[in-house]
């Protein structure tokens, strides 16, 4: 084996040239391949990670009316027992209670559609971190009389600032339209420009006041210390509180159940359509190679080299090419992505805006999984073996008394 | 002397389109241990059929090819390529050594093949290649020697493993005449020293001249077969 391994080495290295622009095409492919790779499971991730952190939370419950129609009378009942239980669970981070209602929200210039979501402000940025994204004024503070933090996107359309005057209008408890006045005391911002256009956080107290009820709740969101939770805690809290629904944050968004698997899964299709390039490339290579080594081929097989060994000559050969191409590939993509991992990669300088409207924010950090490495080495050898057998069974093929001859 | 090679009846027939060839016909040979033998003839007399026939190379259409009592016409391939692995030494006309090899690794290749004791061929190696004139260039690779210098290289190697026989198809046609006489010089000495058969087909009239017997084919025939007191 030894012998073979040394003789498939340098043979790859007859054809210095032919050698060295394959390994580069290998090399410069799988770079690409795995930056993408990288970029989209950055994308995918960051995305996965701010719904959780600013929209979804873990799990959510609701009253199962709320979920028909969004008004105060269908508030969660057991709100206390709720809130008893969930200070007192060790799988709990944090937890909030929320009152929402549908409203119209104007100001001097226009009026819009909004959630008008009323947060207690403490247990609110403990559980979404809220009062991290606000990127001008200041948080929900309970001391100031009737605050309002309003979305970005949503506060340039209606041209409303800091200290802007807007008027809310929303069905009470009783479904009688009731307004009342409010004034912005902060923006903010976060990865999603859709939520920030769709939703203005008020004190959950002021708008308890207004719809006339005391101490109800319309939303938990529950963040949980471990995600893989989610599922058995959900299924728990259905169990104990069977007339509430209670919904993971894969039931909440599927969308995000489906980038959280999606990273991986692209950057396993982008890699495949890679290597599938480069197979043919490096079939050519090979065969190439078996071709011009006829006479010499034709000297093993007289000598007695059997066609086992053959065959494992140029599996070897094939093998050693691409992972000397993979190699340097990986180790160029690991660069870029180590220098781009702190710093990101800031699209929004190309695309302005639209990340976000998508959910997505401007600024991506490409990161790799651990596990990708294991797929790579797979996929690589998987590839060279495929692309192998070709130009080995064309050797095989030769008749040595006339290959010995050939020109 | 003991019989290393007997043929007979045997016989090669080539399907071309036009009409069959009978490439060999009907050659009923036997060489002996340490005979040093010349296959003449003119183009497309069968020299090269014959070679291939009695090296297994190449299956006869009819009659046997007996190497040591082993019947070889009946061997599957699987088993041709190690009965040729450990009975017979090839030499070709263009070298055909391993580039990326030393000229030791090269010698060393066919007993490397046989799974030989390491030390075993280094000893060896060292050995044929003092034998061909070449222990100043055991480390070098086949394109830093010259033709000569290569084909040496390669009757070391078809030498290294002791086979039962060497057969050496044209291996002077590409050689000038001094690396040629050089060569033949190292074959007829190791011939003797190793008391090794060689088996050679040839056009070269030095080589025919150095040859103890000389078997002449025409038509794939045996026309002439004869022995000399060299």
């Amino acid at each position: 084996m030894n012998m073979l391994l040394k003789i498939s080495w340098r043979n790859i290295w007859r054809n210095g040239q032919r050698s060295i622009t394959m390994v580069l095409a290998i090399a410069a492919g799988l770079w690409g391949g795995i930056f993408a790779a990288s970029v989209a499971m950055g994308l995918m991730d960051q995305r996965f990670r701010t719904g959780i952190e600013q929209e979804f939370s873990h799990v959510q419950m609701h009253n199962p009316d709320f979920l028909k129609d969004a008004g105060v009378r269908h508030h969660i009942e057991p709100w206390p027992e709720i809130h008893q239980k969930l200070s007192s669970d060790s799988d709990v981070s944090a937890f909030t209670g929320r009152t929402i209602v549908n409203g119209m929200v104007t100001t001097a210039n226009l009026t819009r559609g909004a959630n008008i979501i009323g947060i207690h402000p403490s247990s609110e940025a403990a559980t979404t971190r809220l009062d991290q994204n606000i990127v001008e004024g200041e948080y929900l503070d309970e001391d100031t009389q009737n605050p309002l933090l309003m979305g970005k996107s949503l506060a340039e359309k209606m041209k409303a600032r800091v200290g802007s005057r807007v008027v809310l209008t929303f069905q009470d408890a009783n479904n009688e339209l009731i307004s009342t006045a409010g004034r912005v005391t902060g923006i903010f911002q976060t990865a999603n420009s859709m939520y920030d256009e769709m939703n203005l956080y008020i004190l959950q107290s002021d708008l308890n006041r207004h719809v006339g009820e005391e101490d109800i709740v319309s939303e938990v969101a529950v963040l949980l210390h471990d995600l893989d939770q989610a599922g058995p805690f959900a299924e728990k809290y259905q169990e104990v509180f069977p007339s509430l629904t209670v919904r993971t944050w894969a039931e909440l968004s599927p969308q995000l159940a489906f980038y959280n698997q999606m990273g991986m899964t692209m950057f396993i299709i982008i890699l495949i359509i890679i290597l599938l390039a480069l197979a043919f490339g490096l079939l050519n290579t090979m065969l190439m190679s078996v071709f011009e080594r006829t006479r010499e081929l034709g000297m093993l097989m007289s000598v007695g080299m059997n066609k086992q060994r053959i065959f494992v000559m140029i599996l070897l050969e094939t093998i050693f090419l691409t992972l000397t191409g993979a190699l340097a590939g990986s180790a160029l993509a690991m660069i870029t992505i180590g220098l781009l991992s702190d710093k990101g990669i800031n699209l929004g300088l190309v695309g302005g805006d639209s990340l976000q409207n998508f959910g997505f924010e401007p600024v991506i950090y490409p990161m790799i999984d651990n596990s990708f490495f294991a797929i790579l080495t797979v996929l690589v050898i998987l590839t060279a073996l495929l692309t192998a057998i070709y130009p080995a069974l064309k050797a095989l093929r030769l008749r040595p008394a006339e290959a010995v001859r050939a020109e | 002397m003991k019989t290393v090679i007997k043929t007979s009846n045997l016989e090669k027939i080539y399907n071309s389109s036009v009409a069959p060839v009978r490439a060999v016909n009907d050659v009923n040979l036997e060489f002996r241990e340490g005979e040093f033998t010349a296959i003449v003839g003119p183009s497309g007399s069968g020299k090269t059929t014959f070679l291939n026939l009695i090296g297994g190379l190449d299956k006869p259409t009819k009659g046997k090819v007996i190497i040591d009592e082993t019947d070889i016409s009946t061997l599957k391939e699987s088993q041709l390529f190690d009965f040729r692995l450990r009975n017979i030494g090839f030499v070709f006309q263009s070298y055909n050594l391993i580039p990326v090899l030393t000229a030791k690794e090269n010698v060393s290749f066919i007993m490397l093949l046989q799974k030989r004791a390491k030390e075993e061929m280094e000893k060896r190696a060292k050995e044929m290649l003092e034998q061909v004139g070449l222990s100043d260039k055991i480390n070098v690779r086949p394109n830093q020697l010259s033709g000569g210098q290569q084909q040496r290289v390669a009757v070391a190697r078809a030498l290294a493993s002791k086979p039962k026989f060497v057969l050496a198809d044209e291996p002077t046609a590409n050689l000038d005449t001094e690396s040629a006489f050089n060569l033949l010089d190292i074959m007829s000495r190791l011939n003797k020293e190793e008391n090794i058969t060689l088996i050679f087909s040839t056009h070269d009239q030095r080589v025919i001249e150095r040859a103890k017997r000389v078997i002449t084919l025409v038509d794939g025939s045996v026309s002439k077969d004869e022995n000399f007191d060299r």
